[in-house]
């Protein structure tokens, strides 16, 4: 602290300021909280304006720098959180709060006010998912709104050539923070749907708290995502809740590298893709073309088969009318006849020669023949000697022996009957009676039996 | 026929003829026909791959 016993001379004003700014440098980082009057921008892009409470008032300043950075622009009338530091400008003479940072004092209030947005948007069908885009398959171009600083940028290229080699990139550098955020980003997007450089947006940033999020949260953004022509797709961090930008985006993504590999495919996989088609294209025209032959080398080999049979059939036919034609011809006829008769002579001489051989062997046996017979004429002699022999005895026993010793046979002559008894005939009855020899012709004249 | 198409249609188009020549009802006519036009399909897919021009633009806020 100044002591007046030091002040051997004075200090100049400026001496003193210098000496007051020194000792306000303790107050940084402070936080103070109050309510927004006189608010008005400056010619350099600052905001001057006072905080106060029922009793105090402080002087405040937002320079340009940081009005960029804070979550919204305080209005008079409301109570904010204000962090920043006590300075004193010795031009004016005045010592002023240099607000750096702006946070709502009642977060609550203005998560209701968010809930009744949500709540307006839904009626209306904007989070409906038949409202969404689809994003082309393959883009030519991608933009992409973000800061053009920061990491955030930098891992969706990345991603995006990555994935894509010659993707094309354009960017729309905007405000993803701070009072001006909301309308910098929705010029960007109307920006995007003019020019029609690229087929599909993506709006990113690197995650935030509540506050610094704040512009994906108003209206204004979620309008220009629902106008937009072309898809839109957010990525916004994974730190925080689910903004009123995510939601009637067309895609959602939480961060920079899956919102590069939703917006763009990957080329590897399309060549690979297009080269399995290839190969199966080339497959199944070979196999065609394949197939095509395999039946036109079986019907050949049928062919093959089956004109030798058809010829053999022919020949068969040909082969027999030939022969039904040699035989009914006259030349043929001839010459089968004049065989026919050749057969005959054969079989007559050989029918000749049989018989001669035959005689032959009859005039061979003759001979055996002449002992036979005089064997049989011996034979004969000796038998009639016998039979003579037996004839005399035979004589000697027979009737003409009886009737030459002086008997007589009587016979009836009408019968033939030998008549042995008187009775036995009748008178005048016809008799003949045999003799030693001769016979008589007689007629009973007496019978006396 | 082939100018207008994406890379999508033109995939489209070619997975549909790939399937009826896979189907294999085809006469051999209509197969070559096929394997035809698929081929045209797949030069258009390949074209469509390297139509994109690796470049990046830079599109500032215009200052009021």
């Amino acid at each position: 602290m100044l002591k007046p016993e030091e002040a051997q001379r004075p200090y100049t004003v400026t001496e003193l300021a210098n000496e007051i700014r020194r000792e306000l440098r303790p107050l940084t980082a402070m936080l103070v909280k109050g309510e927004v009057t006189g608010m008005k921008q400056g010619a350099g892009g600052h905001y001057n304006f006072s905080i106060r409470d029922g009793v105090s008032r402080l002087d405040a300043v937002l320079f340009a720098d940081d009005a960029r950075r804070v979550t919204m622009l305080p209005e008079d009338g409301q109570v904010f959180v204000f962090r920043g530091r006590v300075d004193f400008f010795g031009k004016t003479g005045r010592l002023s709060f240099i607000t750096d940072q702006v946070e709502f004092d009642d977060v609550g209030k203005l998560r209701a006010r968010l809930e009744e947005l949500k709540r307006r948007l839904e009626v209306e069908g904007a989070f409906a998912p038949g409202r969404k885009r689809r994003l082309p398959f393959l883009p030519q171009v991608v933009a992409l709104i973000t800061s053009p600083t920061g990491a955030v940028i930098h891992d969706l290229q990345e991603t995006i050539w990555e994935r894509y080699p010659n993707m094309g990139v354009v960017v729309y550098p905007v405000q993803v923070q701070g009072a001006a955020a909301p309308m910098s980003v929705s010029r960007a997007l109307r920006r995007c749907n003019d020019e029609a450089l690229a087929q599909v947006i993506v709006v990113a940033r690197g995650g935030g708290s509540f506050e610094e999020l704040y512009a994906f949260n108003t209206e204004i953004v979620a309008r220009a995502i629902l106008g937009s022509r072309l898809p839109v797709v957010t990525a916004l961090g994974h730190t925080s809740d689910r903004t009123v930008a995510d939601m009637v985006a067309d895609v959602e993504a939480r961060t920079p590298t899956e919102a590069g590999s939703r917006v763009v495919p990957k080329k590897a996989d399309l060549v690979a893709l297009l080269r399995e088609r290839g190969r199966r294209l080339d497959r199944e025209g070979n196999q065609r073309v394949a197939r095509e032959l395999e039946r036109l080398q079986t019907k050949r080999a049928r062919l093959v088969q089956i004109l030798p049979a058809m010829v053999r059939v022919r020949v068969d036919r040909l082969a027999h009318a030939a022969a039904n034609l040699a035989r009914l011809s006259p030349v043929q006829q001839v010459t089968r006849r004049q065989e026919a008769l050749r057969e005959r002579a054969r079989r007559l001489a050989a029918a000749g020669a049989a018989r001669m051989t035959r005689a032959r062997n009859a005039l061979t046996s003759r001979r055996a023949q002449d002992r036979l017979e005089r064997a049989l004429v011996e034979r004969f002699s000796t038998e009639q000697r016998r039979l003579d022999h037996l004839r005399q005895q035979l004589v000697a026993f027979s009737p003409e022996a009886v009737l030459a010793r002086g008997y007589s046979i009587t016979i009836d002559a009408e019968t033939g009957r030998v008549v042995r008894s008187a009775a036995e005939t009748a008178v005048d009855r016809k008799l003949r009676i045999r003799l030693a020899t001769g016979r008589l012709g007689a007629r009973v004249e007496q019978v006396e039996p | 026929m082939s100018e207008q198409l994406t890379y999508e249609q033109a995939l489209e188009k070619l997975d549909e003829k790939l399937k009826l020549l896979e189907d294999g009802d085809l006469s051999l006519e209509d197969a070559l026909k096929a394997v035809d036009d698929a081929r045209v399909y797949l030069k258009v897919c390949t074209e469509r791959l390297e139509a994109a021009r690796k470049k990046i633009e830079i599109r500032p806020e215009p200052t009021e």
